[in-house]
């Protein structure tokens, strides 16, 4: 369990230690954050990022009837023949949890038009771990785990920005984090050191879902 | 030495979502109607190799030239990238965005991007864009198609044998590596193009100054997006037009260094350098100098490979319609998956409804259907809305009540639709016939009657479940026979001051020897007659305790959601009495996932209390037996006609008229269904 104070002390913190470290794929997870408060209300404040990704499978969304008239251009031969762009964007952020009292991941993928991908396309890309939704049950708008009262990931407004986001449920990453905690033992740590180690584990713990290093 | 050509790698556009909803923004408060231009930044980073964690081999992902809500306002850019000046051009109309004259427009980039080369001595615009755009703000789509104008060079730029190589490889240092990259990334934006000055003394020290720094023989720069090994990033066209025309006559030969770090590398530096030369050594070098704009080229390509616009589709994420539909099935999710694991909710959608009666129990049951997601609700009514009716039917308001009224069914359907866009909601005024109100003796009267009832009967075809919410006895005989045919679900609600009586009405097969559940018709010894002519006012409305219609309209809901749970659906066998009864609890047979299913629930409001009641089909019924819906089959409108018009017709086919003459025998036994009676319309 965190409070809003240690949350925003946590995450403050986390964006100061890895800003000028090494990229590696222990490092990656925890780069790249920044920090934002709400723009008119304090205490609401969230860390986000933007990371790119590919997908798996080709689909495309453009609309057939404007490529009936083709346009021409001059035959160019030294232009590269143009690999399909399979970029996707991960809009990704830590948000805090009134309710669960920990932090909630909240995300949204868009494609280089900007159309935000159907979670079936979703679940296919590079942001989550292969076999994280192997037992996973698959609607419109959420992801469910048999035998879990909760879903693992569905839609919701994201709490600060209320914009329709995607999330993973919350409710048990905090025990997760806490046990890794005690594995660590006290040591000596400031309390914003241990805070920071918090907020690290519990992105750890989201990793073991989620793709965090791109 | 045989030289290649190179071939440069096209810029891929990239619209972040803000982009799209800053422009809507843009278009609605600043543009309006104008298709003036508006200046914007974009901004790229390098391209990047990404190893695949599945086959373990590298991906070369390249870096997009991207903009977002912050492209309209500032110069914000993004870490680690370059800014891109650009012109947008927004069209009102998809005709105007397909007619425009993109050659012209396209040109008129070109020409700013030369005039900066050969007047300004400037490389700020060498990686200037253009977009045009359409917004579907109805549709929440946006038609646009980027363009990055690049000069041809003729003639063409090839590369020695070498190709590309890694910096490493030609003859860079890792410290003067360092050093180029400190320098570089200390400046925030990036310079999109720069020139490697190496100090004429043997010194390893390398300075990273702007372009107007060239010197012959000297290493130019720029931040690559492009992620192919032997293919550079677009910006360099332009760079290579600016030099051959500010430095004619030493560009027979270029180094060029193609940067792609923006992070302190882990597994070596991704920069590579190549060593080009103008033309394929077949040709004279007089022909180089070119004083005239050279031809460009950059229209982006779309998914499909050619060239044409691309289509960003966000009402997923913006249309309020589809974010409510989603919404509305996600709070029955949760029910499910708190309470009721095993709830079929889908079924419930796809369930269409009919209502009868667009009255009391009508709103408040398509409110109630609603609720659980139902999608597609018609409503049938004859009346207009009068100003009574808006205090206690909930979807009516006083508006509706002026000029006579508004038709009930069609105001209550639009008001559904208020409530939720993505219901399926219909009305139709049409008033149902009833035995014992004979139709008057004109051809066209008759003509529109029969034509009401075809429309009943369409309408009931097109429907799963029927509910009758009328204020009458004897307007529920019609549809309770057409229904019975059809063999479709009826639920039936009706009110009396403060008792209600709810029930669905038996299936017309059954699939076992259970015996067959009643309809509303059932207990009567008499066939439904004129219950409104001759009545007092009082006997005329349905007075009734206000909160008895929401009551009774959300048990008939409910019990409908129950029989569609339960496994045997229509013909789940009614639980009895709900006083001591628990065996029926327990009884799979009898219950649903929700519960029991009652046949039939009579509720009194007095004493707050509600009770089961099963009554099995009667063979002499007026509504659902074999002999009148026989009858209806093979006479068809005739039939119906003679039950309009004769008041004894129906107890004569069904023999209930011998029945009657049986005396007080019968009426004795049945007594207490006629104290029920009045109180059920």
């Amino acid at each position: 369990m965190l409070t809003r104070p240690q949350f925003d002390i946590a995450c403050r913190a986390l964006v100061g230690k890895y800003a000028y470290t090494a990229p590696s794929p222990a490092t990656t997870p925890l780069k790249g954050w920044s920090w934002h408060e709400h723009a008119s209300i304090n205490g609401l404040g969230y860390l986000s990022r933007r990371t790119i990704h590919t997908r798996f499978s080709c689909f495309g969304t453009d609309d057939e009837e404007l490529y009936r008239e083709e346009y021409e251009e001059q035959q160019d031969e030294s232009t590269a023949t143009a690999v399909p762009d399979a970029t996707l964007v991960c809009q990704q952020y830590i948000v805090y949890s009134a309710t669960y009292q920990v932090p909630a991941f909240y995300f949204t993928m868009h494609d280089c038009n900007g159309s935000p991908l159907a979670l079936a396309d979703i679940v296919n890309t590079s942001l989550f771990r292969p076999s994280a939704f192997d037992s996973a049950e698959l609607t419109t708008f959420a992801l469910n785990i048999p035998d879990r009262m909760f879903p693992l990931l569905s839609q919701g407004d994201h709490p600060t920005l209320g914009t329709p986001s995607w999330y993973l449920h919350p409710c048990e990453s905090a025990g997760a984090v806490d046990e890794l905690m005690r594995e660590l033992g006290e040591a000596e740590w400031t309390t914003e050191e241990g805070l920071v180690r918090w907020i690290e584990m519990w992105i750890m713990v989201v990793s073991t879902v989620v793709e965090l290093c791109e | 030495m045989p030289l290649a050509l190179v071939q440069f790698t096209p810029f891929p556009s990239l619209s972040h979502p803000s982009f799209w909803h800053k422009l809507t923004q843009l278009k609605l408060d600043v543009l309006k109607l104008s298709d003036a231009q508006v200046d914007i930044t974009g901004s790229y980073g390098v391209g990047r190799l990404i190893r695949d964690r599945e086959a373990g081999a590298w991906i070369s992902v390249n870096a997009n030239l991207a903009v977002e809500e912050e492209s309209f306002t500032d110069t914000k850019i993004p870490t680690r990238s370059v800014a891109a000046r650009g012109t947008l051009k927004n069209y009102n109309t998809i005709e105007e965005f397909k007619a425009a004259d993109k050659t012209m427009l396209f040109n008129e980039c070109a020409d700013k991007i030369w005039e900066s080369i050969v007047t300004n001595k400037d490389t700020s615009l060498l990686n200037s864009f253009l977009i045009i755009t359409y917004a579907d703000l109805k549709k929440y789509k946006y038609y646009y198609w980027f363009a990055f104008p690049a000069f041809v060079a003729s003639p063409s730029w090839h590369i020695t044998e070498r190709g590309w190589v890694p910096a490493i490889q030609a003859g860079f240092s890792e410290a003067q590596m360092s050093s180029i990259y400190e320098q570089l990334l200390g400046n925030q934006p990036l310079q999109a193009f720069f020139v490697v000055l190496t100090p004429s003394d043997a010194s390893t020290e390398v300075t990273v100054s702007a372009i107007d720094a060239y010197v012959p023989g000297a290493t130019v720069g720029f931040i690559d997006p492009s992620a192919q090994l032997q293919n550079p990033g677009w910006p360099l066209r332009n760079l290579l037009a600016y030099l051959r025309y500010s430095y004619p006559d030493s560009m027979s030969s270029l180094d060029v260094l193609s940067w792609r770090d923006t992070e302190i590398p882990r597994e070596g530096w991704k920069s590579r350098v190549g060593s080009l030369v103008v033309g394929d050594g077949s040709l004279s070098k007089a022909a180089v100098v070119p004083n005239a704009r050279p031809n460009a080229v950059g229209w982006e390509k779309n998914v499909q490979g050619k060239l044409g616009p691309r289509v960003a589709d966000l009402a997923p994420m913006m249309d309020p319609t589809r974010l409510a539909n989603q919404a509305v099935d996600l709070n029955l999710k949760l029910m499910r998956w708190r309470i009721v694991p095993s709830l079929d909710l889908d079924k419930i959608a796809a369930t269409r409804c009919l209502l009868l009666g667009a009255g009391t129990l009508g709103c408040y049951v398509a409110r109630c259907l609603m609720g659980w997601g139902v999608r597609t609700i018609t409503l049938v009514d004859s009346a207009r809305v009068s100003f009574s009716n808006p205090v206690r039917q909930p979807l009516f308001q006083f508006s509706d009540c002026l000029n006579g009224g508004r038709p009930k069914a069609e105001c209550a359907a639009e008001r559904l639709r208020e409530v939720w866009p993505g219901l399926n909601a219909s009305g139709y005024t049409l008033s149902i016939p009833m035995p014992g109100h004979p139709i008057p003796v004109s051809p066209s009267l008759c003509e529109q009657v029969q034509q009401d009832v075809e429309k009943l009967e369409k309408l009931i075809e097109e429907h799963d479940v029927v509910y009758l919410l009328m204020d009458s006895r004897e307007s529920r005989w019609l549809p309770t026979v057409i229904a019975r045919s059809k063999d479709k679900l009826v639920m039936n609600a009706a009110l009396g001051f403060d008792t209600f009586l709810v029930m669905r009405h038996g299936a017309r097969h059954t699939l076992d020897d259970n015996s067959r559940l009643g309809c509303y018709y059932c207990n009567d010894i008499v066939a439904p007659a004129d219950s409104l002519t001759d009545r007092t006012l009082d006997q005329m409305c349905t007075v009734t305790r206000p909160g008895l219609a929401s009551i009774a309209a959300s048990t008939a809901v409910e019990l409908m959601v129950s029989v569609l749970q339960h496994p045997r659906s229509i013909h789940a066998s009614a639980s009895s009495s709900s006083s001591s009864n628990y065996a029926d609890i327990i009884d799979v047979e009898k219950t649903s996932v929700l519960g029991l299913v009652p046949h039939q629930l009579r509720g009194y409001l007095a004493q707050f209390r509600n009770l089961h009641i099963v009554g099995a089909a009667y063979d002499k019924c007026t509504g659902c037996s074999e002999i009148v819906i026989n009858a209806y089959e093979t006479e068809g409108f005739s039939m119906l006609l003679n039950a309009f018009n004769d008041s004894k017709y129906l107890e004569r086919l069904t023999g209930l008229d011998n029945l009657f003459a049986e005396g007080e025998k019968a009426l004795r036994d049945v007594e207490w269904i006629e104290e029920e009676e009045d109180n059920d319309f």
